[in-house]
């Protein structure tokens, strides 16, 4: 227990004051996690090695979330991690259960924290080794059952699909990137559109297009109709929350949980697909998957603890491998190399202490998260009394904020915003769907490159159904959560006709 | 046999090769859309009509007009204090306070005294923690 | 309405007051800079690199300097936009190998902007093979390329990462005009995506670095992991300055064995080639050249002080400054030799 000497009230503090100025970070749409991270990265060099990653990983865990504040209020995921949290925090919102989706989704990422930091604790290597079975082929099939959602989430099947296909599309606009593997060329740019497009549309400005400015949009459209008021968030009136809605979801919290620090231990298949896989697996494996989508609080529990998840396994290929599991923790290697300290397959054996204050510090991060948004919730809730006009132009601020600072200053990137928060708004109209446009958008780099890179190693497309047990189950989920999609819109269907 | 599921990728080409497909797929998909929605297609005119009949005209075009003029001044205005971030405070102010009495329904001139006095210490709240504390880049 | 003419004429008389500052000290730099990198990681070599000396020079010239990671097409496009010398870069090599590889957005930096001084070297670029490989040496390499034997080397293409690849295949060819064929690249990624593609069995030597591979070149022989150094790229004097304790288990000295001389890639069949990362500053091409010359004075005196050496080596890097002129002149000539290398290969395929 050498590594209790390292464990000082500054340190304590950093974690708390990290996971507090995380979950700032989370919540406002825009600010991410690997924002927090960066920003205060700087900071660490004068702090030493284990103070230093006691604000970081606080922040990382405050990040993660703190996404879920305006996921649940506004219906705008704060981080590209909680997409899935809006598909049922919000719906629960606006019905005035705000305060009580939000407790759910607190107690759910603390759940997943603290069961991913056990599996990074007790099996980070050998959950290292496992990762690195997976090659271009796998990582392809995990991408594709996690686009297998797209059909789940689809309010009219064709459309749905549609959507997706189109939001993939819409990703590969730019250059093949050189840096994932790609030759470097440009595809899909219209001519003349090239110093803006040559690197397509980020992430981010296109979430928060799509969620925040199309939504200000439509109610503008709408004449900005009046906000709730007090009286409707039900602040310890009406459906309050207990503990009880968990009865019964313990398999799902675990499942979810346990997807998320899958996730994570993958390097390369993006911190998103997480609560993404964690949602629709929740969804397949329901008795009432019509609910999903409607304000169930088991899709809110799958999907924040599928993301929070990720924070434990996204530091598993980072300690075990010196090779980070998403953007946030590749920030973490610059926090070693400041202090000159290798990260790679020998980290753990060599650096005891350090790995063990960094599992204390995870621990506190999650005990501190829970703590202080478990009492700021009464305030959280509030913001949905503000009146709107004055709410909205304050989002709209800050989500030109977010699209600026998320790659450091590009101003395409705030236009961005504008393009996609039109798109949304048309799209809508058109009967094209937001959920699987954006999950296609963010899966389809990866789709494309694992897919490409497999037959570009492997030269055949067999390699798909042969290369290993590995494909050979993840195959079966694919097929599994195909035909759960078909039959759950059959039994929509028929749900419908009987109860008009 | 094998030969029918070989395939050889030319890596220079290997940036075409995604996007033919979806596209492919995306052709096949509005072609099934359009046979199964054709009658829907023909009632376009009169569902946009629709829209833009019910639609708060003001609002929406007011929303967006301010939004672009938001966006292409951050920029120059900027330029003049490079690196300050002053672009973005001096536009935000204006633009909060415009896009906040357009949101407005009672315009009292309490109403409007709250707003601008939001519409100043917001933006000058969230400069001062973005460009001051967390050291971030900001037009 | 609260915008009287005259809140109008105290903005203005303000904006005045602020702008004063900028017009009288043209020939130096502003107060607030913009330090824009050809990397998005801000974990990175290039953004370290670029933080300890923008906090360097920060500090000494009394000024704000803000590193942005925006990465390489971005930062050409803001450097571009700017002449007033409110945007500086940093970058290396990359620069000049991306435009002679022809990777879209890479224009020549020796013309379209104004190469300006060096200031460390990442002396980390290297080869690795797996623990069970036949192959002990870069002469086994070339030796197996020779008879015919197919050697992939995975490599992420047209930059940095490519030089030492396009240099094997040189040297094979002088060794034995025609087996150049048999050394091909295996296109990849990230540092993760090459280790990979060795542990799947894709590629038989991989392109890495000291410190992000020393580690795995330490696991016991018989983990699937294992991996050893064939070539380090780095000239030896360039290695000789890194600390004698070297980079975790492995020491300079046993770096050493890897690099030029003791490890042979040739690049004439007299000289051996070598490649040093380097980080040099870029500048808008019309930004006024007294701001180079404050820089070059101010790093001059930097250097001399000896307090960010320190730091440098800290990060295993190792200090290299030459002012803007000296700098300029040995990059031109470094991208002319490569541009002899890459001509040479592709001339024969």
């Amino acid at each position: 227990m050498e590594f209790l000497s390292l464990i000082t009230p500054l340190f304590l503090a950093l974690v708390v004051g990290g996971t507090f100025v995380g979950i700032i970070f989370g919540a406002i749409p825009g600010m991410t996690a690997t924002m927090a991270v960066a920003v205060c990265l700087p900071l660490t060099y004068s702090l030493g090695l284990e103070n230093g990653l006691a604000l970081l990983l606080g922040l990382y865990v405050g990040g993660i979330s703190g996404g879920l504040v305006p996921a649940v209020l506004l219906g705008i995921p704060g981080t590209p991690s909680s997409i899935t949290t809006t598909f049922d925090g919000y719906p629960m919102a606006q019905r005035g259960e705000g305060e009580k989706a939000l407790r759910i989704g607190i107690t759910s990422s603390f759940v997943g924290g603290t069961i991913s930091l056990f599996a990074l604790y007790f099996f980070a290597p050998t959950l290292a080794d496992f990762a690195i079975e997976f090659s271009y082929v796998e990582k392809f099939l995990i991408i594709l059952f996690a686009l297998t959602v797209m059909a789940a989430l689809s309010k009219d099947m064709l459309m749905g699909i549609f959507s997706g296909f189109l939001g993939i599309f819409i990703a590969l606009i730019g250059t093949y990137d050189i840096s994932d593997g790609g030759n470097g060329n440009l595809r899909l740019v219209p001519p003349g559109t090239e110093y803006w497009l040559d690197s397509g549309f980020s992430l981010l400005p296109v979430l928060i297009g799509l969620f925040g400015l199309a939504a200000i949009l439509d109610e503008a459209e709408l004449g900005v109709p009046k906000g709730q008021s007090r009286e409707d968030v039900k602040i310890g009136s009406g459906s309050t929350f207990s503990f009880s809605v968990f009865k019964g979801q313990a398999v799902n919290l675990i499942r979810s949980s346990g997807i998320g620090t899958f996730v994570g231990i993958l390097p390369g298949v993006g911190g998103s697909a997480a609560s993404i896989l964690a949602y629709s697996n929740a969804k397949t494996f329901s008795k009432t998957p019509e609910t999903f989508g409607t304000g169930e609080p088991a899709g809110l529990m799958a999907s924040e603890s599928g993301n929070n998840g990720l924070t434990g396994g996204a530091l598993v290929p980072l300690l075990s491998l010196g090779i980070p599991g998403d953007s946030t923790t590749a920030l973490l290697i610059g926090a070693f190399t400041l202090q000159g300290i290798q990260v790679g397959p020998l980290f753990i054996g060599n650096n005891p202490e350090t790995w063990n204050a960094m599992i204390f510090a995870m621990l506190i991060a999650n005990v501190a998260m829970f703590a202080m948004m478990y009492v700021a919730i009464r305030y959280f809730a509030l913001v949905v009394t503000i009146p709107k006009h004055v709410l909205f132009p304050i989002i709209l601020m800050m989500c030109v904020i977010g699209a600026y600072t998320i790659n450091y200053g590009i101003m395409f990137d705030v236009w961005t915003l504008l393009i996609f928060g039109l798109f949304g708004w048309v799209a809508v109209k058109l009967g094209l769907e937001v959920a699987p446009f954006i999950i296609g958008f963010i899966l389809g780099p990866s789709a494309e490159i694992y897919f490409v890179k497999s037959l570009e190693s492997f030269g055949d497309l067999t390699i798909f159904f042969t290369k290993s047990w590995i494909a050979a189950v993840l195959w079966v989920l694919i097929i599994g959560s195909l035909i759960a999609s078909v039959y759950m819109s059959k039994r929509q269907r028929k749900l419908e006709t009987r109860s008009s | 046999m094998d030969s029918l599921t070989q395939v050889t990728i030319d890596f220079d080409r290997s940036h075409l090769i995604f996007p033919t497909l979806i596209g492919s797929i995306l052709v096949l998909l509005s072609l099934a859309i359009i046979a199964k929605r054709r009658h829907k297609l023909a009632e376009a005119g009169a569902y946009w009509g629709q829209i833009t009949g019910h639609m708060d005209k003001p609002r929406f075009f007011g929303t967006l007009a301010l939004t672009v003029l938001y966006f292409s001044l951050m920029v120059p205005v900027g330029d003049i204090w490079p690196n300050t971030g002053l672009g973005f405070l001096i536009c935000s102010i204006p633009y909060v306070f415009a896009t906040g009495v357009l949101f407005m329904h009672e315009r009292t001139l309490k109403q409007m005294l709250v707003m601008l006095v939001i519409s100043v210490f917001a933006p000058a709240l969230v400069w001062w923690l973005f460009t001051e504390i967390f050291f971030l880049t900001l037009p | 309405m609260p915008f009287t003419r005259r809140t109008l004429l105290a903005a203005a008389s303000t904006a005045a007051l602020l702008i004063q500052p900028i017009a009288a000290a043209a020939q130096e730099l502003p107060r607030n800079v913009r330090m824009v990198i050809g990397s998005t990681s801000t974990g990175g070599d290039t953004y370290q690199n670029s933080a300890i000396v923008a906090d360097a020079l920060a500090e000494h010239l009394g000024i704000n300097i803000k590193v942005d990671a925006v990465g390489a097409t971005e930062a050409f496009k803001a450097l571009g936009r700017d002449s007033r010398g409110t945007t500086l870069m940093i970058f290396h090599d990359q620069s000049y190998l991306g435009n002679l590889y022809g990777v879209t957005g890479y224009d020549n930096p020796f013309e379209e902007y104004t190469v300006g001084q060096t200031v460390a070297i990442n002396p980390g670029n290297a080869y690795l093979v797996s623990c069970d490989s036949p192959y002990q040496s870069m002469d086994d390499i070339l030796s197996a390329a020779e008879s015919g034997e197919r050697v992939r080397v995975a490599i992420q293409p047209g930059g940095v990462s490519e030089i030492g690849f396009s240099a094997m295949k040189n040297a094979a060819s002088v060794r034995a005009p025609g087996s150049e064929e048999n050394i091909v690249a295996v296109n990849t990624g990230s540092q993760s995506d090459k280790n990979q593609a060795m542990w799947d069995d894709l590629a038989d030597v991989i392109n890495g670095s000291i410190q992000a591979n020393e580690q795995f070149t330490q696991l016991p022989q018989d983990d699937q992991k294992c991996m050893r150094f064939v070539w380090i790229t780095a000239r030896a004097e360039t290695l000789a300055q890194a600390p004698a304790e070297g980079m975790g288990d492995t020491t300079r000295d046993e770096l050493l064995q890897y690099a030029s001389p003791e490890t042979s890639v040739t690049l004439d069949g007299e000289e051996d080639f070598t490649f040093d990362k380097e980080f040099f500053f870029l500048y808008n091409p019309e930004m006024d050249p007294a701001i180079i010359e404050q820089i070059d004075t101010a790093l001059t005196e930097i250097y001399e002080a000896g307090e960010i050496q320190e730091r440098q080596k800290a990060s295993f890097f190792i200090p290299n400054f030459l002012p803007a002129e000296d700098a300029r002149q040995h990059l031109m000539d470094k991208r002319d030799t490569y541009s002899e290398v890459i001509e040479q290969i592709s001339g024969d395929s």
